[in-house]
């Protein structure tokens, strides 16, 4: 296939893992962190770092926004749902997801008519196939399912479908990597930056990384190759004394990103003066909510929702693991409390979190033999 | 309930997408009927990559083409 095959060559990969020891320096150990959680996914799933210098680390960031959601959230969604009559429709991941009292799919054992869809013009047609029912999207992710949100939501709006409605969780990028990069709990060497975020917002938004911080900023792509020489290209920039936004994904982001997606998406959206994440507390102008043009929207303003701030569970540490504080397993419940049947926290749930990630593909690296 | 833990993670909640092939294009609506490599096909909102022709090849996340990867 194209644009998979001829980047998972496992004689290419050992030829960029030489490069990656050659770049290396001896006793300095080298934290980079993976922003995505779909690099993370392709991190475990096809064991690069085993193939990576024991001294360089792979730091795994806040970049799967079913793991960031906040409980409370979660609880809003919920009491969306219970609202009778009412079609709740959300991403896969997100039914799974606990909020203080049980998952939207406890709410649809319930009976809370709650569906899954794949896209938000999904859930337009169930609202055009039901015109006497309210239909809920629960709009969640980061710059790159917004644009899909903004333009449900206009072709809703032009073919005025009433009954239609959003509720807003979608989050933006930069607010949290600032926010990590703040953060006195953490140092890190560099950044392997968002492939498909960056298709649309560009590379420009990255910028602030290397001019405020002096760290490294390494576009990927997914596949092992990509990720392999994003870290070469990382530590290249490190070793030369360095520190640029680079671009290794070339082949799908341009680097001013999708100028008409980001126009709608202005249109459409507002940002929120400030958004509880997970693990990384309220950080401000970091989440999107419908503009006032879209207010009629707008599942919270037409319906109302409690908004209750809820701590996370205490044996839950997803924040940490969010921050790249600690391992997956080094959380007290991963793999035992908590699982991807039975989460506890965000980061078990979705394929791209941390944790199930981990508990999918890596569980055993730590026991297995470096050849 | 159908899981959307594939091959290549979450499809549409996170940081991933698709490439996917046009196969017909409804330009009154800009919509477009897509195939996977796996065979799949998704109705996709075509507005932001411009005007599409069956053939091209798109990236595709939650229903939207986000990016044209190549044009037939």
């Amino acid at each position: 296939m194209r644009f998979v095959d001829e980047f998972r060559d496992p004689e290419l990969g050992r030829a960029l893992a030489g490069e990656i020891l050659s770049l290396v320096e001896a006793g300095r150990h080298y934290k980079v962190m993976e922003v995505c959680g779909g690099h993370t996914h392709s991190i475990y799933k096809y064991g690069i770092d085993d193939l990576l210098p024991e001294n360089v680390e792979l730091v795994h960031g806040p970049g799967c926004p079913v793991c960031v959601i906040p409980m409370g959230r979660v609880d809003d969604g919920i009491a969306l749902a219970k609202i009778p009559g009412a079609i709740f429709t959300c991403f896969g991941d997100m039914m799974r997801v606990p909020g203080s009292n049980g998952s939207l799919l406890d709410a649809k054992a319930e009976g809370a008519d709650v569906r899954m869809v794949y896209s938000p013009l999904d859930a337009l047609r169930i609202a055009k196939k039901n015109p006497d029912r309210q239909v809920i999207f629960f709009a969640l992710g980061f710059e790159t399912t917004a644009p899909s949100t903004a333009l449900t939501l206009r072709r809703a709006r032009a073919e005025g479908v009433s009954n239609f409605s959003c509720m807003c969780n979608h989050v933006t990028i930069v607010p949290p990597l600032r926010a990590l990069l703040d953060s006195p709990d953490l140092r890190l060497d560099g950044f392997v930056g968002p492939g498909h975020v960056s298709t649309v917002v560009g590379a420009r938004p990255f910028e602030f990384i290397p001019a405020d911080y002096g760290k490294p900023v390494v576009i990927s792509g997914f596949e092992p190759l990509d990720i392999l020489q994003s870290v070469s290209m990382i530590l290249r920039q490190l070793a030369e004394g360095r520190s640029e936004v680079e671009n290794q994904y070339s082949r799908v982001v341009p680097y001013e990103g999708n100028v008409t997606a980001l126009k709608v998406m202005a249109e459409v959206f507002e940002l929120r003066p400030h958004f509880e994440w997970r693990g990384l507390g309220f950080i401000s102008q970091s989440a999107l909510a419908l503009s006032e043009a879209y207010a009629d929207l707008d599942a919270e303003r037409r319906f109302g929702v409690p908004g209750v701030r809820v701590a996370d569970p205490k044996a839950c540490q997803c924040g940490e693991v969010l921050k790249g504080v600690i391992k997956p397993w080094e959380c007290k419940v991963f793999g035992t409390a908590c699982t991807p049947e039975r989460p506890i926290g965000t980061c078990m749930v979705s394929p791209e979190g941390a944790c199930a990630a981990y508990y999918s593909y890596g569980r055993y690296a730590t026991e297995r033999e470096v050849v | 309930m159908t899981d959307c833990h594939g091959e290549i993670g979450c499809i549409t909640c996170g940081d991933v997408a698709v490439e996917m092939t046009v196969l017909t294009v409804d330009d009154l609506q800009r919509l477009a009927m897509c195939a996977a490599a796996d065979g799949t096909e998704e109705t996709v909102e075509v507005e932001l990559v411009g005007a599409v022709a069956p053939g091209d090849e798109l990236l595709v996340h939650a229903g939207t083409a986000l990016q044209r990867l190549s044009t037939a």
